[in-house]
């Protein structure tokens, strides 16, 4: 099957928006942190990878907020 | 990696706060379950049970050895000894031979009696040389 | 006068050792008694200690079997329960450290808290809901900021940041139902100066952590002890002629400090063999052979045993004790005549 034809609704693989040759739209602002300076960023697709408060290049993704258990062994 | 376990709670357990008082002797009241099967005969025992092998599960050398040594300081047996047959099995074999005055069962139950009583003098002893006190509390250092 | 060696010692020559087995079985030597008696090993066996405190001793065991004495210290390291941290529920943790590895440093931090209140948490059973009985709950959190009264040019993170180190004394322990009658002093680490993560600006750990009984045998984190060893008395016989003058000084060096004195008549004496290294340097010298036999004593066992902390040593010794007779007493029950 021809990849432009079909895109399952719920598919929002960067590797078949990129195919698609079509803009991912964010269902919402992500927010990054500055590795630098901690200061949170949004951040939308054509933004420049740079920290509004510092200018620093790297941002981190934020961890998950959900309780991740370990045994300790 | 991380389980997909759900958070435990700590329940306050005040069910439990009307029992019995109070476990100060946790480890002497639970009583783990034991597997009926922590102890076999071996199939090739001598009919007589003058010679017989034994299976013991869960024990190692810890056991084997000193059980062996007790069971082979009694005149009436003619051999003991003890195998762990695979490292990855949770078993301990032990052989015993007498000289015909009694059973191999008979021989590890005086060993088992033995080694009880043998562990019951060191603990005496043991509590005896701490109660006097008169040792020293920092490791002697050498000039 | 020929030197017999006494059957409980064991030889050591420059290149190899003799008489490693016990002989004390009956039928070992014709006509004598070596049947065990109650009586005769309670006569025989001693116990000594050398010293004792709260984390470390030094005790001997006389009179026993190497069989015995062995048993007692697999015991010690394997079987004695002990509490320590087992789950660790990570809500926060943006620090360099990775959650699983921060989750197994946790672990092996040693406990202060007594094991003999607790209860078996039975894993095995998914069915199974902790309780105040079998669990202890320890929080961390912490928080890396700057530190805004930084002294000038200072490049210690110590004072550049707060919270930039997370120690083992930063776990809070919340008490939970009758516990607090267990451990009026609350649970802390036998050691407080253990270092965790260390922390910048920004980064924060924040986990929830449960502790349960296990056993050294399941993992090195619940061995009631750093170490558990023992060694044999050694033995230093100075045979023949006494070793005088010269030579009785260079006798003396070759031995540890205090080992061996030389008495008024010049003579050297074996002053405390204890502290004998058996280096087996006097075996080297050609003017000292067949003048020393050097051995040890086979039913001598100087034990050391290191606590991490959870329990005193002496304690630790007595639970190996009764947990060999528990042991035994347990196969007792089997009927196996039938």
């Amino acid at each position: 099957m021809n990849r432009d034809t079909f895109l399952p609704p719920t598919s929002q693989t960067s590797n078949s928006a990129a195919a698609a040759g079509r803009a991912y739209q964010p269902t919402q602002a992500i927010t990054y942190l500055c590795a630098n300076c901690a200061a949170p960023n949004t951040l939308s697709r054509s933004d420049p990878v740079r920290c509004r408060e510092c200018g620093h290049r790297v941002l981190y993704k934020q961890r998950t907020r959900r309780m991740v258990q370990f045994e300790a062994r | 990696m991380p389980s997909k376990k759900q958070e435990v709670e700590v329940s306050e357990a005040v069910e439990i706060a009307d029992q019995e008082m109070v476990d100060t002797e946790a480890l002497e009241e639970e009583i783990p379950v034991i597997d009926s099967n922590k102890i076999q005969i071996l199939p090739g025992a001598s009919e007589d049970g003058t010679a017989a092998s034994f299976r013991i599960l869960q024990e190692d050398h810890t056991l084997g050895n000193a059980l062996r040594y007790i069971i082979m300081k009694n005149p009436e047996v003619e051999f003991c000894g003890y195998s762990i047959p695979h490292p990855s099995e949770a078993a301990m074999n032990l052989r015993i031979q007498t000289y015909g005055e009694i059973t191999a069962v008979q021989a590890l139950e005086k060993g088992l009696d033995d080694l009880v009583d043998l562990c019951n003098v060191i603990e005496s002893e043991f509590k005896e040389a701490i109660s006097k006190k008169d040792y020293e509390t920092s490791q002697p250092i050498d000039n | 006068m020929a030197y017999t060696k006494p059957r409980n010692r064991v030889g050591i020559e420059h290149d190899r050792v003799t008489d490693v087995s016990s002989t004390d079985f009956p039928g070992y030597y014709p006509g004598e008694d070596h049947s065990w008696s109650i009586e005769k090993f309670k006569n025989h066996f001693k116990v000594h200690i050398e010293y004792l405190n709260e984390l470390n001793s030094e005790f001997d065991l006389i009179g026993v079997d190497p069989s015995i004495a062995n048993a007692f210290r697999r015991i010690m390291i394997s079987e004695i329960p002990t509490l320590a941290i087992e789950y660790v529920y990570i809500e926060n943790n943006t620090s360099i450290i990775q959650d699983e590895v921060l989750a197994h440093r946790l672990g092996l931090i040693p406990l202060k808290a007594n094991p003999d209140y607790m209860h078996w948490f039975k894993k095995d059973d998914p069915e199974f809901e902790p309780t105040d009985y079998d669990t202890l709950v320890l929080h961390l959190s912490a928080k890396c900021t700057v530190n805004p009264n930084a002294p000038e040019g200072t490049t210690d993170p110590k004072m550049l940041y707060n919270n930039a180190h997370v120690y083992a004394r930063d776990i809070v322990y919340e008490p939970q139902g009758h516990q607090t009658e267990w451990y009026p002093d609350g649970v802390t680490a036998a050691n407080p100066d253990i270092l965790i993560a260390k922390l910048r600006p920004g980064q924060e750990i924040d986990l929830s952590m449960h502790c349960i009984l296990g056993i050294g045998q399941d993992h090195a984190k619940f061995s009631p002890v750093a170490t558990a060893s023992y060694r044999l008395l050694p033995t230093i016989d100075i045979i023949g002629e006494p070793i005088t003058g010269e030579l009785a000084s260079k006798f003396k060096s070759c031995f540890p400090k205090g080992v061996v004195a030389i008495n008024s008549k010049g003579e050297a004496v074996v002053k405390d063999a204890r502290k004998d290294t058996v280096s087996r340097e006097v075996l080297r010298h050609p003017e000292f052979e067949g003048r020393v036999k050097l051995g040890r004593q086979r039913d001598h066992f100087i034990y050391c045993v290191e606590s991490t902390g959870a329990i005193p040593p002496d304690q630790i010794f007595l639970k190996s004790v009764q947990l060999l007779k528990k042991k035994c007493e347990i196969l007792r029950k089997f009927n196996l005549s039938a």
